[in-house]
């Protein structure tokens, strides 16, 4: 194996990429573009829920319970409506998301200490949402009941009930439960997949089609300075990637490392060398460009999207799913860069995924040699 | 303009298009595995909450704090580890999801009208998931202190409070497939519609039989309808295909008129298409067009409403989503498919989905005649 071979040919496909400047720049504008969306503007969290407001009594009491509703910052009354017609409007159209339907007789039950019902009308449509608002408002009428009774034990003179239990919650590795903080090592993991596997899937298919696979492989060219010179530009492209997008993470949205930088670093590059024997092999096996990319998206990013724990929780998957989970690349990489981003973990509890990848990065780099040897290099 | 020679255009594509068995095969088999591994991983339904229990207490009160917190089958005790410093262990490698710890004094302090603190540890990784688990076991809780309450004071505390009729609407079981499985099918389509028409075209510009085409007798907007009809045919057969998958395979009802689906499905076309077009006229390779199609597919998913709700994002993001086209189809089709709505009730979303794929499609094809002439 020769440098001097290798560096030829990263130069050439260095030079492939430098000629076609937008595709360079759009391997550095995709993960901008995705760091910045899913910092800034998305979220799984569930706030500012739309509400539409029915109060048939317009009493004293049922006005403290609206504005008990509106001090929440989960809720938000976006209309006060007097018919169902109008309940039914606003959710049929989406303008609404909960509505709150407090009956003729409500104020009266809960004075003569009476039970009183209560309509609440979700739209089920995001099951996300509708788990995460039905506990929330719950938790607030579970709230408003405890005052109710306290102010019933004080008009009979009653010493005030202590709850017996008192549940002290601590969060750990996401403290203040925001779904960034999760989302962003996925993120990392996703754009070293588009950088790495799906543009290099191209790179020998390219080759092929154009014809200069021939002349390739009549020069004094090994396959395996081959493979190496294709991967390299790719891997600090790639590699870049991963620091701009950690660089982003911690300026940006203050989401500090809290693990080692160089265990990253290591993991980082194991990963990105897995994607990038996955898409040359993918390219020399399909030695067409359509084809190749077709077949990396379907094996490379969307399982990646899909099953890799990153929004997506895979103990909630079937089990045969959960079992593909094992193979796919991506799932160890979260672990780790959750691990270190979240969790504080170290090397000590991270080998296994790290070994994992490096066996993965090992058996596609001998299959893409092999691969390449068979077709005559 | 010459039907004849469209059609015999429209042929040379999918002749072309169809020989190469591998395209053959992802046309078909792309939509099905998309469709198939989607709809069973999107799932946020909230089950199986591992709980690592430390119990100190070991005393009747105890026992029926644990035994009211697994009566609903949502929480299992996964493990019972002998101290703090394991059950953190468990929570640094992933093995479970809350866990709680029950004082040796707790059943003292209750006795005597006291409070007793538990210590509950909640793994929030994924933030919205250890949200609803936190109020889950609030809830149980809230029970298990009212019959306490009940027990202790021995007498009448029947007073006056609310109680809350929740009703789901649309997903009366919040059944997360329900929700995802009508976004996939738009997702399917878009990605398929939009990569393949810009590839296909540019296939046609590298290999260099584009220069051909031109000088044939075959006019600039004649090669471009014949170039985008087979995609629209492919788009559509897959559509045909997956609907029924994602009906009967999952289980979906559909609620509202196949018709109406099929309206917004063309129009949804439109903007797709028209973007694919736009896409093949600014890129000169395949790897360009490929890098360019990611460029607008992930904003246009992640900007959907499809995972991340839309009310979420800042507020000029919010308006950037109105230039979405996934965006409305999105709302027409989970309206059509759980709602039962259509025309009537969505056809802003219509009228939206349909000047947008007027102006793109317009406007790619302009660009694309100036390209070719």
């Amino acid at each position: 194996m020769k440098t001097k071979n290798i560096t030829a040919i990263a130069r050439k496909e260095f030079y492939h990429l430098l000629r076609d400047f937008r595709s360079l720049y759009l391997a550095f504008a995709i993960p901008l573009l995705l760091i910045l969306l899913f910092g800034y503007a998305l979220s799984l969290d569930v706030n500012h829920i739309e509400t539409i407001v029915v109060d048939r009594e317009k009493t004293d009491l049922s006005r403290d319970f609206i504005s008990s509703l509106e001090a929440s910052p989960y809720f938000q009354i976006i209309e006060r409506a007097d018919s169902m017609k109008a309940v039914i409007n606003a959710l049929d159209h989406g303008r609404a998301r909960l509505a709150i339907v407090i009956p003729v007789g409500w104020t009266a039950d809960l004075r003569a200490d009476r039970k009183t019902t209560m309509q609440v009308i979700l739209d089920g449509s995001d099951p996300n949402f509708a788990g995460i608002s039905s506990s929330y408002i719950s938790g607030l009428i579970a709230r408003y009941n405890g005052n109710l009774l306290a102010d019933f034990l004080n008009r009979h003179g009653m010493q005030k009930i202590s709850p017996p239990v008192n549940p002290q919650i601590r969060v750990w590795f996401n403290e203040e439960m925001e779904s960034r903080n999760f989302i962003i090592p996925g993120i990392i993991a996703i754009i070293v997949i588009i950088v790495a596997a799906l543009l290099t899937s191209l790179v020998i298919a390219r080759e092929y089609e154009n014809g200069t696979m021939e002349t390739i492989r009549s020069l004094p060219i090994g396959a395996g300075e081959f493979l190496l010179g294709k991967a390299a530009p790719y891997f600090f492209i790639a590699l870049t990637d991963v620091l701009i997008a950690v660089l982003m993470g911690q300026m940006l949205f203050g989401i500090v490392m809290k693990a080692s930088f160089w265990l990253m670093l290591l993991a980082s590059s194991l990963y990105i060398i897995v994607a990038l024997t996955l898409g040359l092999l993918i390219s020399s096996v399909t030695k067409s460009q359509m084809t190749a990319n077709q077949t990396a998206i379907l094996i490379t990013y969307l399982p990646s999207l899909l099953l890799s724990n990153f929004v997506f929780p895979v103990t909630n998957m079937p089990v045969v799913l959960q079992a593909i989970t094992k193979i796919i690349p991506a799932t160890y990489y979260i672990e780790i860069l959750s691990g270190i981003y979240l969790k504080n973990l170290g090397f000590g509890l991270l080998w296994p995924d790290l070994l994992v990848l490096l066996v993965m990065s090992s058996l596609l780099a001998l299959l893409n040699y092999l691969v390449l040897r068979k077709e005559g290099f | 303009m010459g039907w004849l020679r469209i059609r015999e255009m429209v042929r040379k594509e999918f002749i072309q298009l169809f020989r190469d068995r591998a395209v053959r095969s992802i046309i078909v088999m792309t939509p099905l595995i998309q469709l198939l591994v989607f709809g069973y991983v999107v799932n946020y339904d909230i089950k199986n909450i591992r709980v690592s229990l430390i119990d100190e207490a070991q005393t009747r009160e105890s026992r029926f704090l644990i035994d009211s917190l697994t009566a609903g089958g949502v929480f299992q005790v996964a493990s019972i580890p002998a101290s703090a410093g394991d059950m953190e262990k468990l929570f640094l490698e992933g093995k479970a999801d809350l866990g709680i710890r029950i004082p040796p004094d707790f059943s003292n302090l209750i006795r005597r009208g006291k409070t007793a603190n538990i210590q509950v540890l909640a793994d929030g990784g994924m933030s919205n998931m250890a949200a609803v688990r936190i109020s889950y076991l609030s809830a149980v809780i809230d029970r298990f202190n009212t019959s306490i309450i009940h027990e202790l004071y021995n007498r009448d505390l029947s007073y006056g409070r609310i109680d809350a009729r929740i009703r789901t609407w649309y997903n009366p079981n919040t059944d997360s497939q329900k929700f995802f499985v009508p976004g996939i099918l738009a997702f399917i389509l878009m990605l398929i519609s939009m990569l393949l028409t810009s590839i296909a075209i540019i296939r046609e510009k590298e290999v260099g039989t584009m220069e051909q085409l031109i000088v044939t007798p075959i006019k600039p907007i004649e090669l471009i309808i014949g170039k985008t009809i087979p995609y629209i045919v492919i788009a559509l057969g897959q559509a045909v295909v997956i609907t029924p998958l994602a009906i009967f395979w999952f289980d979906i009802p559909l609620a509202g008129s196949v018709l109406d689906l099929f309206g917004a499905a063309c129009l949804f076309l439109l903007s797709t298409l028209g973007i694919g077009l736009f896409i093949s006229t600014v890129s000169k390779t395949q790897q360009q067009a490929m890098m360019t199609t990611f460029f607008f597919v992930l904003p246009f998913f992640m900007l959907s409403g499809f995972v991340f709700p839309i009310s979420n994002m800042p507020i000029i993001v919010q308006w950037l989503t109105y230039l979405n086209p996934l965006r409305y189809f999105l709302v027409i089709i989970r309206g059509v498919f759980l709602k039962g709505v259509g025309l009537d009730v969505l056809w802003e979303q219509y009228a939206a989905l349909a000047a947008l794929g007027m102006v793109v499609f317009a406007g790619a094809i302009k660009r694309f005649h100036k390209r070719l002439e």
